[in-house]
């Protein structure tokens, strides 16, 4: 196969000979030079995969075939049975309640796989701060790292946001709004300008109170899906714009991954009382309230409550947990002379 | 004319079909990954259309019409909406896992370049 770069000696001990003739340790991305044959293979397989997709497309149903029998039966009984004006919002918590149901263990599943892979390899209790715990590992594992001064500033930078804050530091004041006017925007990514700041102090509310209006009305289509999505638009918002401080006492994995699993049980109790107490899973089980108010829909207001902790806790892990992940390099095995197990 | 909207959702599965077939960077497979995501969407809301309907609603029906009339009158497919409804956020979820993979990856064989991550080839 061909060779790799730098055959240099194993750099796992810290001995003096290692890495000292060796190449600049930072391999630049190969750009990319397909082989031409993989570019027509693909090129033959997407065009064959489009036009027996589009013989498939000719054939079915377009804008002028009549409803399927399962959408009727849904709009014929979302308002008598579930006492709901929005046949969508009855299909995802009513009629196809066990698919939502299938829908939303398939979401825990995924992130319950993201937070294993993303699993640090340093003890650590926040998404946050990863730097400094994983220093000592670092330095084990890949001791000869080349450093230059834009890598020097941006780790006294990363230093400072990580655990370095002192209070009433001039250099790095408690909030980003106590930042002096007409002095350089805030350093790296603590946060953001203060022109980003005022319109997301602006949006937030209007997007926190859009996001909980889709789920509190169950005449709003989808309820807890869109409305934990937006949610975690909120957190993120505030992440972007007024750095981790803001969010980190809320944004802790033992917190989160608490109130996913209580959204989860939620829902598991909601579906099984159905069928404890009408006889059939996800039947509804409680009184039906006039249509068009908050507590109309009787189960699946609750169903779409819970999905709503569900799916933003559950995003909010997902995303977290792959930004917390940075700095958890393993050892550069591909520098080492012998490489087990590797090219072959 | 929904037709021209299905064969768009073929270009865009296909569009991503090509990208996960011949590129070698993991985060443009992603991307290609979420392309044809993204045109099931497409194809599903375009399924839902009929032509000349309303939106699903029960509400505020015609003068002369009651709420029973709705549910036989001219919607769109409101099982689709569904579909892709929960089908979005669990993209979103599916997106994370592949792109914490990818991570995982490059953090092992400091490379993104599928070509070269092969401890595995047989």
């Amino acid at each position: 196969m061909r060779p790799v770069s730098g055959t240099v000696g194993q750099a796992e001990p810290v001995s003096g000979t290692v890495g000292q003739a060796e190449p600049p340790r930072v391999r630049a991305e190969a750009a990319e030079q397909e082989p031409g044959y993989r570019r027509w293979a693909g090129a033959i397989l997407a065009a064959g995969m489009a036009v027996a997709l589009a013989a498939a497309m000719i054939s079915i149903p377009r804008e002028h075939a009549a409803l399927p029998a399962v959408a009727r039966y849904a709009l014929a009984v979302a308002l008598p049975r579930w006492g709901l004006t929005e046949p969508v919002n009855e299909i995802v918590y009513g009629t196809r309640g066990f698919d939502t149901f299938g829908e939303t263990f398939l979401l825990l599943a995924a992130v319950i796989s993201v937070v294993m892979i993303t699993r640090s390899r340093e003890a650590r209790r926040g998404y946050f701060g990863e730097s400094q715990a994983g220093q000592r590992e670092r330095a084990q594992a890949d001791p000869v790292v080349e450093t230059d001064a834009t890598e020097r500033a941006a780790r006294a930078a990363e230093h400072r946001e990580q655990g370095g804050h002192v209070p009433g530091d001039p250099a790095e004041p408690d909030t980003p709004d106590a930042t002096a006017l007409g002095t350089p925007a805030p350093e790296t990514a603590d946060a953001m300008t203060v022109v980003v700041r005022t319109a997301i102090r602006i949006a937030l509310p209007v997007l926190a109170v859009a996001g909980l209006y889709l789920v509190a009305w169950g005449y709003s289509p989808g309820g807890g899906f869109p409305g934990g999505a937006v949610l975690v638009g909120v957190l993120l918002l505030v992440y972007a714009g007024f750095g981790r401080r803001r969010i980190s006492r809320i944004v802790r994995p033992a917190l989160l991954e608490s109130i996913e699993l209580a959204g989860a049980g939620a829902i598991i109790m909601t579906e099984l009382l159905g069928l404890l107490l009408r006889g059939s899973f996800s039947a509804n089980w409680l009184p039906l309230a006039a249509p068009r108010t908050i507590l109309s829909g009787g189960i699946a207001q609750l169903f779409s409550a819970s999905e709503l902790i569900e799916v933003g806790t559950g995003l909010a892990i997902a995303v977290f947990a792959l930004i917390g992940m940075g700095h958890d390099w393993a050892p550069d095995e591909r520098a080492g002379a012998d490489d087990p197990g590797g090219e072959r | 004319m929904i037709l021209v909207n299905y064969l768009a959702a073929v270009a865009l599965l296909c569009i991503g079909l090509y990208a996960v077939l011949t590129k070698r960077n993991m985060i443009k497979m992603v991307m290609g990954l979420s392309l044809m995501e993204a045109a099931t969407y497409l194809f599903m809301i375009s399924l839902a259309y009929r032509a000349g309907s309303t939106a699903p609603v029960l509400l505020s029906p015609p003068p002369g019409k009651s709420a029973g009339d709705l549910v036989h009158g001219n919607v769109a497919d409101p099982v689709l909406q569904n579909f892709c409804l929960t089908a979005v956020v669990i993209g979103v979820a599916v997106t994370a896992v592949f792109l914490s993979v990818v991570v995982r990856i490059a953090q092992h064989y400091r490379t993104l370049d599928s070509d070269k991550v092969r401890k595995m080839r047989g």
